[in-house]
């Protein structure tokens, strides 16, 4: 294992080389690209959750100021293709705009094109829709159901998904362990919601033929899928990733949008923008993340040993599929979470329904499901009465069985779970903790304490995909890097995808400075649009330091071995005698016969006659490298290698409640976190205190609402409520280092940090508190008015 | 303006409301008359019994005055909870009781001291009791063609002379779910002398209380008395539901806020 104190650059607190740019009001996002003469498009929704489009009249619309065009499903359907469907549904097709139905209220009808968007929006409110109004459904459980109204009739049923994949022999331990218990947990339907909308601005140019689309976006295979679904040529779709995306965490997709502009520009032929203004983006952006329930079953022992889980996890996508279904295939990779549990049945049930349609956010479905576990971790342990941390020891995973396979077939690499969380209640001092929950209590106030612990899966080998629909047989998950050193000896990095607040400027500069013992500061680093880059997947399922990283230092080690190469050819000896030292060759033994980083780029740019034979001139290394353990198909019983690294974090939280008016505050919070080597400290930091608001937001907020008639209840920021600073606690993080033996520096990710284990911990504390009236919630958010009648209903109960 | 176009025109003052209505195109005026530059609408002056703020007077200028604060300190605890400080810096006195939101705090100030608003029209000028003007939901008795000039703020000359406002919303600064207010004056013994109070959120407008405060006088306000008189005033209450907050748990909240509020003004004035 490698020592945290032989790296000069990495894991050094340096300045994130993005910061100077944003915070002087530099960047440059898909709201500052104006093109000459571009056009600007406003979008009729629909008013209903299911309705059949009777007539659509444009006429007034198109002879409103400013109109260029109006354009509807009939034309848009008939002249482009269905966006890719990752399940095997080949009838539940996809376009950005409906044609005969809609499917959900706040589903695109038609769009305007006009000279501004204010325009866009006066001649869209004169486009006059005519809909009947069908049947929809917008529960789950009904939407399952042999009568229910059908989503797509095509599809046959609302079920997208389903399997009962049983690893290990669940039904023996159900049949022998000492106790069972069971419950449901109700995830609620919450997302990531940046300050900016999604944005996209495409221009055609008919004379090189080619479609230039800036965009706000964080989707893997963008280019190839806008292409597909315009049908172009993948060559005829240039996407610029030098555009700086406003927030993400996985809900900027943006395919719908980008086919529609890409549509209107090609037919119109001017350049058009389309950014979603709020009521679009949260309604008909497609950015609602799961909504999911899991029946929970647990066969455990008197000692607090687990025996088998068994998890029923049902998900409402919405009224379309997209990648949405995959939210619950990724959680096989970690369902047992840091627990050695012998036994799983895990059984995923997509379904349909007529809301918003699902998109990717921060975990991609992990939290969810993590907060399913952590709940069932307390509730064995007040089955039991045994302390919840005891049952958490219990069952984890010790740091000598690592690598540790689980059941489900993936392979933990690393960790020392038990070290976490000892630093995390020796950092919360835990015994004063419990004192001052118990005073509080004593005062005749409400007061838990919450504690979850838990994974993070990082790497991004998206095996899932395969898992659940073998007709898509895809185990390529590869990232890459360019690295140039130019004439006058100045290194660039040229990655291939946008950023979304990642850092990866400061990531790949930070590793090139690394290999190549240069200072990160003079390392600049650009991105290559779509028909200049490299492979990449995009910065999904927290895999850049790891792939990116990876890639970078592939690179620079290439560029390491070139020079070192030049200067054993020069010398007449062998790259053995040589040493490289801060960018110089040198014989070792001999620090001054060498060759200077400026000699050595020299010869490689300018002087062939000292070049060794058969190297390649200029000074330049790509690097494509597959995830560790990627590749492999899933076995029948549906085991697989799915993401290659697993950090953990542990919470600890203090919630008091007000018992006269339910509300909750968060007074105590610290997060133990273990992603092992940090390659900049500031930035997982970063993430994992904002990890720690959006899941707070998961907790006790946010959520997209729906009224029975199926209209979005929370469309504003008065009715969706995110936490501000007022709502997030002083947070402290507590770190720990176990590296991966799987990455180049023992690195693992961290971009969901936080937010995968502090709706579980928040909602353990909100129960610990309850506990004493013996009440609980399992249903996310946790409402004032859910605590509330969670009181009251048991002060009522107690009364009678 | 307002006389000649009639509905078709709104006043702009803060815009902390009006814009966000205007984006949403939930509002469409075809006219828009700003009313910022307006000097006399933008004072405070104090006087023997009665403070009187222009009503294009920042909400930021009023939690901060002084001598406001000394003879009618119920706004500024109110103010407090006004949206955020970048709101407030915009948003307008009269504006916000204008806007009339039943859930608002300084329309249920004025509810609960007994404001009166000066209303100025090209025909002429009257006067409105608080309890008249605030007419529904986010509606008010003012005519199309009348702007608010002033507001006219009660001051208790009583020396032992106590409030408190007090509110529950999701968020901090979100608008609340209940709020209450509450100003009692005790005499040398403790004894009440005046009270009033009422609530926010719970019904179309903020609503006082002044049947049921009438019983307090006279009392020594202890919490019983207290308890007994916000429940009375929870059980006139006919809250609406929404997302956030059921009809029950308002009313509820509405007992609990009403007597925290006044519990919190009693102490005030015991320390006077
Ligand atoms: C993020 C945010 C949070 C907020 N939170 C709260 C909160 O917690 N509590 C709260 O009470 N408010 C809150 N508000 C609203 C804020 O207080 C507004 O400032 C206030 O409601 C309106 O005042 P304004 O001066 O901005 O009026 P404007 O928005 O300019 O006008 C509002 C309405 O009043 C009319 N009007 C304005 N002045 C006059 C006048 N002199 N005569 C007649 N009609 C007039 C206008 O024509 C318009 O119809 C919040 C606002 C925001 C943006």
């Amino acid at each position: 294992m490698r020592a945290m104190t032989s790296f000069r650059y990495i894991g050094a607190k340096r300045r994130a080389k993005e910061h100077p740019r944003f915070v002087s009001g530099r960047g440059r996002f898909v709201a500052d690209i104006a093109l000459p003469g571009m056009k600007h498009v406003a979008l009729v929704a629909s008013p209903h959750a299911s309705a059949r489009i009777v007539s659509i009249k444009i006429e007034k619309a198109l002879a409103a100021p400013g109109v260029l065009y109006v354009l509807t499903g009939e034309e848009f359907c008939a002249n482009t293709d269905s966006l890719a469907i990752g399940v095997d549904a080949p009838k539940v097709t996809r376009f950005a705009l409906a044609k005969d139905v809609v499917r959900y209220a706040g589903e695109w009808v038609a769009a305007v094109v006009a000279d501004s968007r204010a325009l866009a929006e006066d001649a869209a409110e004169r486009i006059e829709v005519e809909y009947e109004p069908l049947p929809h459904v917008i529960d789950p459980e009904a939407a399952l159901k042999a009568d229910a109204p059908l989503v797509h009739p095509a599809h046959g049923s609302n079920l997208l998904y389903h399997r009962t994949f049983v690893w290990g022999p669940v039904e023996e331990a159900f049949a022998n362990a000492e106790h069972k218990i069971a419950f449901r947990a109700v995830w609620g339907r919450s997302a990531t919601v940046p300050i900016e909308t999604f944005g996209v601005a495409a221009q055609w140019d008919a004379g090189t033929g080619i479609l230039d689309i800036w965009a706000s976006i964080q989707m893997p295979k963008f280019p190839d899928q806008v292409a597909r679904a315009l049908r172009f040529p993948g060559n005829a779709v240039r996407v610029h990733h030098d555009v700086d995306v406003g927030g993400s965490y996985g809900v900027k997709r943006g395919l719908k949008h980008a086919v529609l502009v890409g549509y209107l520009t090609k037919t119109l032929g001017v350049p058009v923008r389309f950014i979603e203004d709020r009521l679009e983006n949260l309604r008909g952006g497609d950015m609602q993340g799961p909504d999911r329930f899991f029946d929970m079953q647990l066969a455990f022992d008197t000692d607090g040993a687990i025996r088998a889980m068994k998890i029923r996890a049902v998900d409402d996508v919405g009224a379309y599929a997209g990648r949405s279904p995959f939210q619950l295939g990724k959680p096989v990779t970690a369902i047992c979470g840091p627990y050695a549990i012998g036994a799983i049945e895990y059984e995923p049930t997509s379904v349909m329904t007529n809301k918003t349609p699902q998109e990717a956010v921060r975990g991609f479905g992990q939290s969810p499901t993590n907060f399913a576990i952590e709940r069932a971790i307390d509730r064995v342990a007040r089955h039991l009465g045994m302390d919840s941390i005891e049952v958490r020891k219990r069952n984890f995973i010790r740091k000598d069985q690592f690598p540790y396979t689980i059941p489900s077939g993936s392979t933990y690499d690393s960790g020392d779970y038990h070290a976490v969380l000892d630093k995390t209640l020796a950092a919360i001092d835990y015994g004063s903790l419990v004192r001052a929950r118990d005073e509080v209590r004593r005062s005749g106030r409400l007061a838990g304490i919450g504690i979850a612990s838990c994974l993070e899966p990082s790497g991004g080998n998206s095996a899932f995909e395969v898992l659940m629909n073998p007709k898509n047989e895809n185990t390529t998950w590869m990232d890459s890097c360019l690295v140039r050193v130019d004439l006058s000896g100045a290194i660039t990095g040229v990655i291939n995808n946008s950023s979304a607040g990642q850092g990866h400027e400061s990531l790949v500069s930070t590793v090139l400075g690394e290999i190549l013992e240069r200072d990160p500061e003079t390392i600049r680093v650009v991105r290559a649009d779509s028909l200049t880059a490299l492979p990449s997947n995009s910065p999904v399922g927290s895999r850049m330091a790891i792939m990116l990283g990876g890639a970078a230092a592939g690179a620079a080690k290439t560029i390491k071995e070139t020079l070192t190469a030049i200067a054993a050819h020069n010398f007449e000896c062998s790259p053995e005698d040589l040493e490289y030292h801060d960018g110089s060759v040198n014989v070792k033994g001999a620090s001054s016969k060498k060759f200077s980083w400026d000699q050595l780029v020299e010869i490689a740019h300018r002087k062939f006659h000292k070049l060794p034979p058969g190297l390649e001139p200029g000074l330049q290394a790509k690097f494509v490298w597959e995830v560790p353990t990627g590749g492999a198909l899933p076995t029948p019983e549906g085991r697989i290698q799915i993401y290659p690294c697993y950090a953990f974090e542990a919470h600890v939280v203090l919630v008091e409640i007000d018992p006269d008016t339910g509300k909750p505050m968060i007074r105590r919070y610290v997060c133990g976190h273990d992603c092992g080597v940090m390659i900049n400290p500031d930035i997982v930091h970063g993430m994992t205190y904002g990890g720690i608001a959006h899941g707070i937001g998961a907790a006790l907020y946010e959520k997209f609402a729906y009224t029975e008639d199926g209209q979005l209840a929370s469309g504003t920021f008065m009715d969706y409520l995110i936490p501000s600073a007022m709502e997030v606690p002083a947070l402290a993080i507590v770190d720990h280092c176990t590296p991966s033996p799987l990455t180049t520096f023992g690195q693992k990710g961290s971009g969901e940090a936080g937010y995968l284990g502090a709706p579980a911990a928040i909602a353990n504390a909100v129960n610990d508190a309850l506990d004493p009236l013996g009440a609980s919630i399992d249903a996310l958010p946790i409402s004032h008015l859910a605590i509330w009648s969670a009181i009251g209903a048991r002060k009522g109960a107690a009364s009678t | 303006m307002l006389a000649t176009h009639g509905e078709s025109a709104k006043l702009l003052a803060g815009g902390q409301s009006l814009v966000p209505m205007m984006a949403m195109r939930l509002v469409r005026p075809g006219w828009l008359v700003d009313i910022n530059e307006i000097a006399v609408l933008k004072f405070v002056a104090v006087e023997k019994d009665v403070a009187r703020t222009g009503a294009c007077t920042r909400q930021c200028v009023v939690e901060r005055d002084e001598a406001l604060a000394a003879r009618v300190p119920l706004l500024r605890q109110a103010l407090k909870w006004v949206g955020h400080i970048q709101t407030r810096n915009r948003g307008t006195v009269g504006g916000s009781l204008a806007h009339a939101d039943p859930c608002a705090e300084l329309p249920l100030v004025a509810q609960v001291l007994g404001a009166r608003m000066l209303l100025r029209s090209a025909k002429g000028a009257r006067t409105l009791e608080a309890e008249k003007f605030f007419s529904g939901p986010m509606a008010t008795s003012a005519r199309p063609d009348e702007c608010l000039e002033e507001i006219h703020w009660p001051a208790w000359s009583w020396r032992r002379t106590g409030s408190a406002f007090t509110e529950i919303s999701v968020r901090h600064g979100d608008f609340a779910m209940v709020s209450a207010a509450a100003q009692v004056a005790i005499d040398g013994d403790g004894r009440c002398v005046r009270a009033a109070f009422g609530v926010g959120g719970a019904g179309g407008t903020p609503l006082a209380f002044p049947k049921i405060a009438a019983r307090l006088v006279g009392t020594r306000l202890d919490d019983a008395a207290v308890s007994d008189a916000a429940h009375a005033a929870a059980a006139e209450t006919q809250p609406g539901s929404d997302l956030h907050a059921s009809a029950e748990y308002r009313r509820h909240l509405a007992g609990v806020l009403a007597a925290r509020a006044l519990r919190e003004a009693r102490e005030r004035a015991r320390s006077l």
